[in-house]
């Protein structure tokens, strides 16, 4: 679904993507896992929009995506849940979840409304609340439930273990890969806690330094002793 | 006592003036943390459109909705010539670009309008309507201001909380980022929020106008008012603008009223000063003001 092809990214003389190249294909998790600096937040932004490549891309089903805007390149179905505090803390649930679909037209943003709420029964509890006022966990459902409005066929999640506590990250991965299989989604995962990436990923792909060193299933990254020492540091 | 209620309802048409001038400063500052020193520079320019068009068709209500069209096509000239290529994150380049173009306008309307103050025509009854026995000192036209302004106020909350434009105006304002992402084309409700608060500011203007008179220079106090009005308020909270701003309205006139009216700036700018000192970030704010 979401073909890389040789891409590369500097950041003035820094070159943080370096000829990375991968297939992400759809109804399966693809986990880029690697140390901090590794090039996997760039990536993940490159690919939104939010940073220029320098050379080569990216398709979605055969449609070049970089280069453009990221209001662009959400319209293309390719869906990015950012590092951090993605959601907007001044708005409501309800508002948050609204502005991740607007450009839609009204059929098919109520039908994606409606199914994220089924998706996670608590955002619909807390429709009406300032998104601030939810704890950790709720904020990153509502952070994949905002990028999910738009309904994508690729959806980028940028670290979404960061601040949470274990049990949760594993609901959230566990529900994310269940969404892959079920409604044909394309994910692209970026993790640095490398354990639970690779538990829910059916590929891994290790990157460090910003070249891609290895690419290979979850379970033979997780059994490559040598690799996790060199690259993964555990 | 009477006295007092007398000043402070005299005060009320002035107030809903100074809280729209600070509205439109509130609009601007929300999206793009700048302080627009413009606003006024460009509500005594469309006031002055206002006034030939009132001189060409004799119609205060044609002139009021050409304010409004040349405040929003305004607003977007200043953003496209001076905002944008000021870099993007130099806010203080931008403030002081603002300052630019109020000199600029100034200096454009004494060319194209000279023969400095002209008197702008009532549009209503502007003395003390007469009830009860006695003359209160708020007239037809001071209804006539707080209503058009508590109805712009309205479309602005409506627009705000209801609407799609709303929500992605908020959005971007709050992270432009987060917004982008969710497809929302920041740069294009920039734009909007540029033209909406030239279309506040000139309806400011022209309200102002006929209780004072028109020239190059005369809506320069209406700044000082509205941005005192507009920082009390928190800067980037439209119910603060909204109340403080009447409430400035009502502190001038009883300044004027038991003092002099030269005293009213004076009291603002105190009253500012105060505000800094005890609540840098504003009464309404939502954010914490940064320390020192």
């Amino acid at each position: 679904m979401l073909t890389i092809t040789e891409l590369s990214v500097n950041y003035g003389a820094v070159q943080a993507l370096s000829s990375v190249s991968m297939e992400v294909p759809k109804g399966e998790v693809t986990a880029v896992i690697g140390a901090n600096g590794a090039g996997k937040s760039t990536l993940m932004r490159t690919l939104s929009g939010l940073v220029k490549p320098g050379s080569g891309g990216a398709t979605v089903g055969g449609v070049t995506i970089t280069g453009r805007k990221p209001e662009d390149i959400v319209r293309l179905g390719v869906s990015l849940v950012p590092e951090g505090r993605s959601t907007i803390p001044e708005l409501t649930v309800e508002e948050n979840l609204r502005l991740g679909g607007l450009w839609r037209d009204k059929a098919g943003r109520n039908s994606t409304h409606a199914q994220v709420f089924d998706l996670f029964p608590v955002l619909a509890q807390r429709r009406k609340m300032r998104a601030d006022t939810l704890s950790g966990g709720e904020r990153q459902q509502l952070a994949i439930g905002r990028a999910l409005m738009s309904d994508p066929r690729v959806l980028l999640l940028d670290e979404p273990s960061l601040g949470l506590a274990p049990l949760i990250v594993t609901q959230i991965l566990e529900l994310v890969s269940r969404l892959a299989s079920e409604s044909d989604l394309a994910v692209l995962l970026v993790e640095q806690n490398a354990v639970t990436a690779l538990r829910v990923a059916t590929t891994g792909v290790v990157l460090n330094l910003g070249k891609v060193v290895m690419v290979g299933s979850g379970a033979e990254i997780a059994s490559d002793e040598k690799l996790r020492h060199a690259y993964l540091g555990y | 006592m009477t006295t007092f209620i007398d000043y402070l309802l005299g005060g009320l048409g002035s107030g809903a003036i100074i809280a729209l001038m600070a509205l439109a400063l509130v609009l601007i500052w929300r999206s793009t943390r700048v302080v627009n020193f413009a606003q006024v520079g460009q509500a005594m320019f469309t006031t002055f459109i206002a006034l030939s068009i009132q001189t060409w068709t004799g119609s205060w209500y044609i002139a009021l909705i050409g304010a409004l069209a040349a405040g929003a096509v305004l607003g977007v000239i200043v953003q496209y010539l001076v905002l944008r290529p000021v870099k993007r994150n130099d806010t203080s380049g931008a403030i002081i670009a603002t300052f630019g173009v109020l000199i600029a306008l100034q200096a454009a309307a004494g060319m194209i309008w000279p023969g400095g103050s002209q008197a702008f025509p009532q549009p209503f009854n502007n003395s003390g309507i007469e009830f009860a026995g006695r003359v209160w000192p708020i007239s037809i036209y001071d209804f006539v201001v707080i209503g058009i302004t508590a109805l712009l106020v309205l479309g602005l909350t409506l627009l705000f909380t209801k609407t799609s434009l709303g929500l992605s105006m908020r959005a971007a304002a709050f992270n432009p980022e987060v917004a982008r992402l969710s497809g929302v084309r920041v740069s294009r409700v920039l734009t909007f929020g540029w033209a909406l608060a030239g279309s506040v500011g000139a309806v400011a203007g022209v309200l102002v106008a006929p209780v004072s008179t028109i020239s190059p220079n005369s809506f320069d106090i209406l700044l000082v008012f509205a941005f005192t009005a507009a920082v009390i308020g928190g800067l980037d909270s439209l119910i603060g603008a909204i109340s403080i701003g009447v409430f400035a309205g009502l502190v001038i006139s009883l300044v004027s009223g038991y003092s002099d009216s030269g005293n009213a700036p004076v009291v603002a700018l105190l009253l500012l000063a105060l505000n800094l000192i005890l609540k840098p970030e504003g009464i309404f704010s939502h954010h914490k003001a940064r320390s020192v």
